[in-house]
């Protein structure tokens, strides 16, 4: 699709490119408590009313004691733009960010099947598709997740979030991987190391769903 | 600026399924009704006092199982997250409620409807699926066997949907296990107390899925987020909430400790060998995150996981209560608590209540009055996890003695005869909940008025250990009030008040761990009154004043009570087990020795009843405090059978 991914370009110069990024996940105290505040919030903010099926934001149970909240990744060259027939996903005016032309958008959904995260939302009372608009720069789920897991960030501060995580999830490795040669074997080692509540094993949540 | 669009947050229908014929009713929710009693316990008991009457035992079809979500779950009020089941209770044959927390209850409010009321009972295993307007009986044949989490990924696997609320029972509920319970989402909420899985499961009731996609409203959010800041401004200076955070409700043992009134070993001891349950123990070696109840940023729930060992891979949600009970059975291996509260979830069992009745059961095999010959070689001693584990098993598939003790301790006890009754640690049918109430009185009384059995969450006596002795003369009438433990004067009106005060929660839907417990008296009014009127107002466009929202407590409470009265519940059931009168508490620590004083007793219960409006002899409501109420109809209705005092 020449044309579109032309205009997808035209787009994207010279975006400072903004994230919603789930952060800090290298401070213990610091993990999405589930609590899903942020859904409805989302949803008071931009509709006026507590609905969690309208929400822009959305916590995954996985398994027992495993959330993991999901945002718009405002991707550079979206998916969802270019599934659009109506050319509906378009700049906002001010934010360097793309939001739903609601009067254009027919609710055909071609958006949410091409979501890779599975972020676009469908409204299930207006029939459009709805999409994080970051509030217009102040994110309501930012301001009220009670475990700050949420931080806005840009490209640049993204970056060093994942970085510090990965190596967190190292140093985590290294510290079991040096106990163990000590024969510490009793020692009960760090048992929500990132690496088991990003990614749970499918042992996991088998045993969850026993 | 966004605007509210100008609804409430009633969705405004009540829901009736009839199991026996397949008949589906709705009706609209009055608001003038709604606003009377607000929701919630609210709702649940008024319905249940209209169509459940004497004649209509707990499984009988005709009896009535009422889910109410709070009024103002569904909203993203902090910590509005709780949902209450109302039915006659199977354990203690009168009024019975469980509340819990979850999603199913904001789901059924999304679909539209601020109640559902189950009658009747299916001929064969159902379950129902509500999905906005369209509510349908399926046939439950896949599910029946299967426990709470097994259940619940069952039903989102088969209808397609994660995102969907359910409640479940296990094998427990499905046997009328009279100490089962009501799972929401998998085991992320229990309807514990007073067996309503028992009366789930007598309707033939495997699960209730819902899926809704409607909004919730509210009128007034500038209002709302005042009052939001508001709460977050209190519990950001509470002293009560950082070990909240910290711990979870295991943070309760170091209160118990502080006061020596574990009740260990079926309520015996006051201190016992708890170091291995320290809440840091759990916190360090066990807990998977701090973990949240819907809306809650207090965030005191805890899940765990078992990394090796014997029970390794075990993961679980596990409260206070379980370790309190865990040590009720003289086990101190935090693995086996963690374990025993994943077969007790698993199996759709009360903790509390099969704690209890499995520690009475090990003391009658220690007294000789249970022999190997019943428990089939289980050698039922105290302190063994495998026993309590094993036991539980059988309670909830009743085999062998667990068919016994599934029908509760009371009911367990009269059956074995020979004096076992003593040993039985029940008020009213319910086992006991919570810390032990010798040396502290009004804590005593407090779980003798409860309209559940007995109950550590009807009230909140702990009031005591936060008042100063002005706030007692203030409030309570006397700066006894604040004396924990020779205080007498003041205490009954104390307990009558915080009676009233918790119920708010209950009809709102606030948890009571973040609203009605806190450090000090000021912080526990603020939030537990002003806030909770406050969202109230901000989500109904209403004007409650505090004292009505009081007062609205106070009728919910009242028709509890003449639920019992009707049932024939006076003074003599508003009584706690004898072993408090005659057993010091044994075993050292701060409450060595300490008995419930009878003669204080009596007077805190007089003071209590008069409180009320009761009559003090007999325990009864009175004509003119139900008619202050608003309860004339049914001042009517008692004193028709001759229940007024």
């Amino acid at each position: 699709m020449p044309k579109m991914s032309s205009r997808a370009s035209s787009v994207r110069k010279g975006r400072k490119h903004r994230i919603l990024y789930i952060s800090r996940p290298d401070q213990a105290d610091r993990i999405c408590s589930g609590c899903e505040t942020c859904q409805l919030m989302c949803s008071l903010e931009n509709t006026g009313a507590f609905n969690p099926k309208k929400s822009r934001i959305k916590v995954v149970p996985l398994s027992v004691g495993i959330t993991i909240p999901i945002t718009c990744q405002q991707c550079e060259d979206p998916w969802c733009q270019r599934a659009c027939p109506e050319k509906a996903i378009v700049q906002h005016k001010k934010l360097n960010i793309l939001v739903v032309d609601e009067k254009k958008c027919t609710g055909c959904a071609a958006c949410i099947g091409a979501c890779p995260f599975g972020i676009m939302v469908y409204d299930p009372e207006k029939r459009k598709a709805l999409k994080c608009d970051l509030c217009g720069g102040n994110p309501a789920c930012v301001q009220y997740c009670p475990s700050k897991v949420l931080v806005l960030a840009d490209h640049q501060r993204s970056a060093e979030i994942r970085r510090r995580r990965f190596a967190s999830i190292l140093a985590n490795e290294d510290a079991t991987a040096r106990h163990n040669i000590a024969g510490a074997e009793q020692i009960k080692t760090l048992p929500q190391t990132m690496t088991q509540l990003l990614a749970p094993s499918s042992q996991l949540l088998a045993e969850g769903r026993k | 600026m966004i605007v509210a669009r100008k609804r409430g947050a009633y969705a405004g229908n009540i829901l009736r399924v009839d199991l026996s014929t397949g008949k589906v009713e709705k009706q609209e929710l009055d608001l003038a009704f709604a606003h009377h009693y607000i929701g919630g316990r609210g709702f649940g008991s008024r319905f249940l006092y209209n169509e459940v009457t004497p004649e209509i035992t707990p499984f009988d079809p005709a009896n009535r199982l009422i889910f109410t979500p709070g009024a103002l779950f569904g909203t993203a009020v902090p910590a509005a997250s709780r949902t209450t089941a109302t039915a006659k209770s199977p354990t203690t044959e009168m009024f019975g409620d469980g509340h819990s927390s979850g999603r199913w209850g904001a789901m059924l409010k999304s679909a539209g409807y601020d109640m559902l009321i189950l009658q009747g009972a299916a001929p064969k295993s159902v379950y129902l699926w509500i999905d906005n307007e369209k509510v349908e009986i399926r046939d439950a044949g896949h599910l029946w066997g299967k426990t709470t989490m097994g259940t619940d990924q069952a039903l989102r696997e088969s209808l397609g949907d994660h995102e969907i609320g359910t409640l479940v029972i296990g094998p427990a509920g499905e046997k009328k296990v009279r100490l089962a319970s009501i799972f929401s989402d998998g085991i992320m909420g229990t309807f514990a107390r007073t067996g309503m899985g028992a009366v789930m499961g007598s309707k033939n009731l495997k699960a209730v899925a819902t899926r809704g996609t409607k909004d919730v409203g509210i009128v007034d959010i500038e209002a709302f987020r005042k009052a939001y800041q508001d709460y977050l401004q209190v519990i950001s200076v509470d002293p009560y909430v950082p070990p909240a955070t910290k711990y979870g409700t295991c943070r309760f043992m170091y209160h118990r400790v502080k006061f020596g009134i574990h009740g260990a070993k079926n309520w015996r001891l006051g201190d016992f060998d708890w170091k291995p349950l320290d809440p840091e123990v759990f916190r360090s070696d066990y807990q998977i995150k701090a973990s949240a109840c819907p809306m809650c940023p207090v965030r005191c729930r805890r899940e765990y996981r078992i990394p090796s060992g014997k029970y390794a891979g075990t993961v679980t949600k596990l409260e206070w209560e379980t370790i309190a009970r865990s040590m009720t059975c003289g086990v101190n291996d935090p693995e086996a608590v963690i374990y025993f509260s994943h077969i007790c979830n698993q199996y759709g069992l009360d903790v509390e209540g099969v704690g209890d009745t499995v520690a009475f059961a090990m003391e009658c095999y220690e007294k000789g009055l249970l022999t190997d010959k019943e428990t089939e070689g289980l050698p039922l001693h105290f302190g063994n996890p495998e026993v309590l584990i094993e036991m539980t098993r059988k309670i909830a598939f009743r085999e062998g003695l667990g068919d016994l003790l599934a029908e509760g301790s009371l009911r367990a006890a009269r059956a074995i005869g020979k004096g076992a009754e003593q040993f039985a640690m029940q008020v009213k049918g319910s086992e006991m909940s919570a810390g032990d109430p010798r040396g502290m009185p009004v804590r005593a009384v407090s779980y003798a008025t409860s309209t559940r059995g007995s109950d550590h969450l009807r009230s909140n006596p702990y009031v005591e250990e936060l008042i100063t002795p002005e706030e007692g003369q203030l409030f309570f009438g006397s700066a006894e009030a604040a004396d924990i433990f020779q205080g007498l004067k003041g205490k009954g009106r104390l307990l009558a008040w915080s009676e009233n005060f918790v119920t708010i929660g209950d009809l709102l839907g606030l948890c009571k761990f973040a609203y009605y417990r806190s450090a000090t008296f000021s912080y526990l009014r603020k939030k537990g009154v002003e806030l909770a009127t406050r969202f109230y107002n901000a989500c109904n466009g209403t004007k409650l004043s505090e004292e009505e929202m009081l007062l609205a407590g106070e009728r919910s409470f009242n028709i509890e009570k003449a639920f019992n009265a009707r049932e024939g519940a006076g003074r003599e059931q508003d009584i706690i087990p004898e072993r408090f009168f005659k057993e010091g508490l044994a075993g050292g620590g701060p409450s060595h020795g300490a008995v419930v004083d009878r003669g204080k007793f009596d007077l805190i219960l007089d003071e209590y009843y008069q409180a009320r409006g009761w009559d003090e002899k007999t325990g009864l409501q009175k004509r003119e405090t139900l008619e202050k109420l608003g309860l004339k109809d049914i001042a009517d209705d008692l004193a028709k059978r001759g229940r007024l005092g």
